[in-house]
């Protein structure tokens, strides 16, 4: 087989798997809609405020009931949770004017 | 002179295929290392003969042929193509003479595809790729069907006697079968013109001997021959019907040898 | 069969031969430029769908959470503000929230611990989240011990675990009664963590904010967009691991042209003197040098996007779980909902194909344009 025809084989067929994975993607959108109304039922019912991402400490479990200062929480050596201090900055509100 | 009637010969008579007209060309001008390689040459060159340009290296021989070969453009002069079968331009009638000098390069390459086949002094093949793909390669641009190329390559490399090699690469075959898929590569796109650059340079009396048999060959069919030589074997061979003798860039001998 | 598209696939043919002359070269090129369009795109289609996911979930959060805060910190808010801040007009409900966290030191985890009447819990039982009875290993029925605000172990049954559906939520949640609450910690009566205030008009949430922190001056408002922004700039490119990752991905393709853009080397020059010699135009040449490049590329980004896409979605982005994880003990396990954004996506395909294409390309012009005797001579 020539060369050509093999790359353009696997092009063209890479192509259309990307097409139809983002194709697919509204119905399975749709299909989740269950599962993300029970999660939107449990944080209305619970009054619930943060996603359970973090869980290593308060302010990175709760990040946006978390005190003004990020740092130096716990204790003043207790330096900021890495990783997910790294990943999770401080929200932008906090330098606005109340 | 007796002209072959096998193969493919155009019908005319014998008529100059190629004019050159005071053509020079200078490398580097304007600088301090200027340095002409070829000086006022007219020369004509006749249809379906053997013509070889002899001289020592830097006579200006490869230059010329390249002016002819249509891959670089002459300082000054002016070079004519009588149309070389129906391929090498469209529109054209058989007949009609051409000026290359002022053609735009893409019609340039075309008449270099079409009407001319190459053969380098030092055969220039592209490392790396099989021998097939080398002998193809020159027929890729032009868009012609694969299936016809590969076979007419096929056939090529059979009638030189290295099919075996096909789907070898070219780095590992010997001298005298690289030059022979050298010649082969030159007569995929079925050129008019053969025209080849010291080809005896790297190889022995036997080979250089079966070089000059597929030179006969070739007339036998009609082609036009163009070499530069200064191997005797070559220009005072039977089958040569022109020497031109080139020295500093310019012609001092211009004769139908024999 | 049209000419110029045989001309093409000729010119790719020989392209592709031409790459295959070094092949361990150019296949591990391929798969380090894989890895890097694979690294990129996984945290992409990551941070989108969790973000999108976020904001849907959280669009249910509470319109306003009220605090309280003694001396810079956060402290239990009296019950008696909870009357004051329903007057106010606008508010359609105040209800106060008892919440804290729990330390286990026997797996070295945290947990949350939500307050809560409305949830039928038999008293002295827990409604635990899957992540907690993943990390405790706990079923339905079982027990489970707690240490007290003296130091005295409690018991509580595992009265239902929440779906694993809900790991993205509630994965450290332990729901038990205000009784039990009250009873575990030692909490004062009389105060709540914080409330959750409902208004009728969510325009008028500033208003009533500025309101509430008129009246109380010690309380701290946080409204629900407030809540919701939080979540917008997780994973900010512009900080930490983020901006550690997107450096070296642009240091790596910088490498990659940079090979390329320094010009050809003399093998190359010649070659093209022959291919020009052989017949081959200006232009077939650079479709060549062309296609050298996208082939490549475009293998690179189809193969690195695709399987990204399954890493993130069919693979709950495994590779990522460790830098996600840190130090927690507990991690949710969660399948996130396919979400892709197709700016983002058309970014990286610029980003990765055009850039490793041109410096393909122009190193080339010269050589390629140059009187093909001129270039066999050198």
């Amino acid at each position: 087989m020539r060369k050509s025809t093999v790359f353009f084989s696997f092009i063209i067929l890479c192509g259309l798997l990307l097409f139809v994975i983002l194709y697919r993607i509204p119905v399975s959108q749709k299909k989740s809609e269950a599962m993300i109304a029970s999660n939107a039922k449990i944080v209305r019912e619970l009054k619930l405020t943060d996603l359970s991402l973090f869980t290593e400490a308060r302010y990175t479990r709760h990040p946006s009931m978390a005190d003004l200062h990020s740092a130096f929480q716990d204790h003043p050596l207790a330096l900021d949770h890495f990783p997910s201090g790294s990943l999770v900055t401080p929200p932008h509100f906090y330098n606005e004017a109340p | 002179m007796e002209s072959g009637d096998g193969g493919t010969r155009c019908r005319h008579e014998v008529v100059s295929v190629i004019r050159l007209l005071h053509v020079t060309k200078s490398f580097n001008t304007g600088k301090s290392n200027q340095f002409t390689a070829v000086q006022d040459v007219s020369l004509e060159i006749e249809s379906g003969r053997v013509t070889v340009l002899k001289g020592p290296s830097g006579s200006g021989k490869t230059t010329l042929l390249t002016l002819i070969g249509c891959m670089a453009r002459p300082t000054s002069g002016r070079i004519m193509l009588r149309a070389i079968g129906s391929s090498a331009l469209p529109g054209m009638e058989e007949a009609d003479e051409v000026e290359i000098t002022s053609l735009p390069e893409r019609f340039l390459t075309g008449i270099r595809r079409t009407a001319f086949g190459f053969i380098f002094q030092h055969f220039n093949l592209v490392r790396g790729i099989t021998v097939l793909e080398n002998v193809m390669l020159p027929a890729y641009p032009t868009g012609e069907g694969r299936g016809a190329v590969h076979g007419r390559a096929l056939k090529l490399l059979e009638i030189f006697n290295i099919s075996r090699h096909a789907h070898s690469r070219v780095d590992l075959l010997s001298g005298g079968e690289i030059q022979r898929v050298a010649i082969a590569r030159a007569l995929i796109n079925n050129p008019s013109v053969i025209i080849a650059d010291e080809p005896t340079a790297h190889l022995d009396t036997k080979l250089s001997g079966e070089f000059m048999e597929i030179i006969g060959n070739f007339k036998a069919e009609g082609k036009t021959i163009l070499i530069a030589s200064h191997d005797p074997l070559v220009h005072d061979s039977a089958l040569v019907d022109m020497v031109v003798e080139m020295r500093d860039g310019r012609i001092i001998q211009d004769g139908s040898g024999r | 069969m049209n000419s110029s598209f045989e001309r093409h696939r000729n010119i790719v043919d020989f392209a592709l031969s031409s790459l295959l002359r070094r092949k361990a070269k150019n296949l591990s090129l391929l798969a380090v430029y894989t890895l890097i369009v694979f690294v990129i795109a996984s945290i992409i289609f990551f941070i989108h769908a969790l973000k999108r996911e976020a904001m849907l979930v959280l669009q249910n959060a509470p319109d306003m959470v009220v605090q309280r805060l003694a001396a810079g910190r956060n402290d239990p808010i009296p019950l008696g503000y909870q009357e004051k801040i329903a007057a106010i007009r606008g508010v359609s409900g105040v209800e106060p929230r008892l919440w804290g966290y729990y330390f286990d030191a026997a797996v070295g985890a945290n947990y949350t611990l939500m307050a809560s009447d409305k949830q039928q819990l038999e008293p002295e039982s827990v409604i635990i989240g899957s992540g907690v009875a993943r990390t405790r290993r706990l079923a339905e029925g079982d027990m489970m011990a707690f240490r007290a605000y003296n130091g005295e172990p409690t018991l509580f049954q595992v009265q239902s675990i929440l779906p694993y559906a809900s790991e993205l939520v509630a994965a450290d949640l332990i729901i038990l009664s205000n009784r039990d609450f009250h009873a575990l910690f030692n909490f004062p009566k009389g105060v709540a963590t914080d409330f959750a205030v409902s208004v009728r008009n969510p325009r008028e949430l500033t208003t009533i904010a500025a309101k509430i922190v008129r009246q109380f001056p010690d309380t701290r408002p946080i409204l629900k967009r407030e809540i919701l922004r939080t979540y917008d700039s997780i994973f900010d490119w512009r900080g930490g691991m983020m901006i550690v990752v997107v450096a070296m991905a642009v240091l790596s393709f910088i490498i990659f042209a940079w090979d390329k853009a320094t010009g050809l080397s003399a093998e190359e020059r010649k070659e093209i003197g022959t291919l020009k010699s052989i017949g081959w135009e200006t232009t077939d040449v650079l479709f060549l040098k062309f296609w050298e490049g996208s082939a490549i590329s475009l293998s690179a980004f189809l193969c690195g996007v695709i399987l990204a896409y399954c890493h993130v979605f069919f693979f709950s982005a495994s590779l990522f779980e460790h830098a996600l994880k840190g130090w927690a003990v507990l991690y949710p396990q969660f399948k996130l909902t396919p979400a892709v954004d197709p700016y983002q996506l058309a970014v990286l395909f610029f980003l990765t194909v055009i850039p490793y294409t041109v410096t393909t390309i122009v190193p080339s012009w010269r050589a390629a344009t140059v009187e093909p005797d001129a270039a066999m001579r050198s």
